[in-house]
């Protein structure tokens, strides 16, 4: 099982499913099984979308789950 | 066989519970509408009966054949993205066993039925005449294009819109 953040880099860039299945060169339909995690990309498509929201491949994707944005941000501030 | 349309060139995305229904009506009234067509005997309403469950079986396997799904079983695979193609591949060789199966068993069948009809035990129903062998080929031509399909739709959960 892969994880990912990619509907909250989404969601963070207003871009819809639409927009990020023609910048990588797949079907739309393909970025939702993405999102609810019942596809793992292969490392191409992978790092076609880490390239996209211009971040490193393991902070979109990861073998762990992600822990909640919520934690992360009060992990911060403390 | 894919029906690309002007309006549609990636098929008609249908929905995989609509995909469904119109896969049980074509896997039910074709059979079903050919064996009616063969105990009508004299009878014009069993004969038109059957035709009109074959005649609508057969207008859910057009609607079938510009969908986005059955294009996914069809299109060439440089025209699918990686997904798609592993979903096909997959959907393809389970589609495969079962229509090896499928036709292993008609044919067992056939071969039972006519050595036993040879030997004078049993005179079970087997394919006579030419109207016979052109109902079951359709019969399969249809299953061979649509199985993978039928995998996929019920397979898979369907993918709610963007």
């Amino acid at each position: 099982m892969i994880y990912n953040r990619l509907s909250v880099f989404r969601a963070e860039r207003g871009l819809s499913r639409k927009d990020i299945a023609e910048a990588v060169g797949v079907n739309p339909q393909t970025i939702g099984y993405l999102e609810r995690g019942d596809y793992a990309p292969s490392v191409e498509l992978a790092l076609k979308l880490s390239a996209l929201f211009e971040v490193a491949v393991e902070q979109l994707f990861s073998l762990k789950p992600f822990a909640p944005l919520a934690h992360s941000l009060r992990d911060q501030e403390s | 066989m894919f029906i690309r349309s002007k309006a549609h060139p990636f098929g008609r995305p249908l929905q995989t519970g609509t995909v469904r229904i119109l896969l049980i009506v074509l896997y039910a009234f074709y059979p079903l509408g050919c064996i009616l067509q063969l105990v009508a005997g004299g009878s014009v309403a069993l004969g038109l009966a059957g035709v009109a469950l074959v005649v609508a079986a057969l207008a859910a396997f057009a609607v079938l054949a510009g969908s986005s799904l059955h294009r996914q079983t069809q299109e060439p695979e440089s025209l699918l993205d990686e997904r798609e193609r592993e979903e096909r591949n997959r959907a393809s060789f389970q589609a495969h066993s079962v229509f090896s199966g499928i036709v292993l068993i008609g044919v067992l069948y056939m071969m039972l039925t006519a050595d036993m009809a040879a030997n004078g035990k049993l005179d079970l129903w087997r394919p006579t005449d030419g109207t016979h062998w052109n109902a079951i080929f359709g019969g399969l031509i249809l299953l061979s294009f649509t199985l993978p399909g039928a995998v996929l739709a019920f397979g898979k959960a369907p993918v709610e819109a963007d």
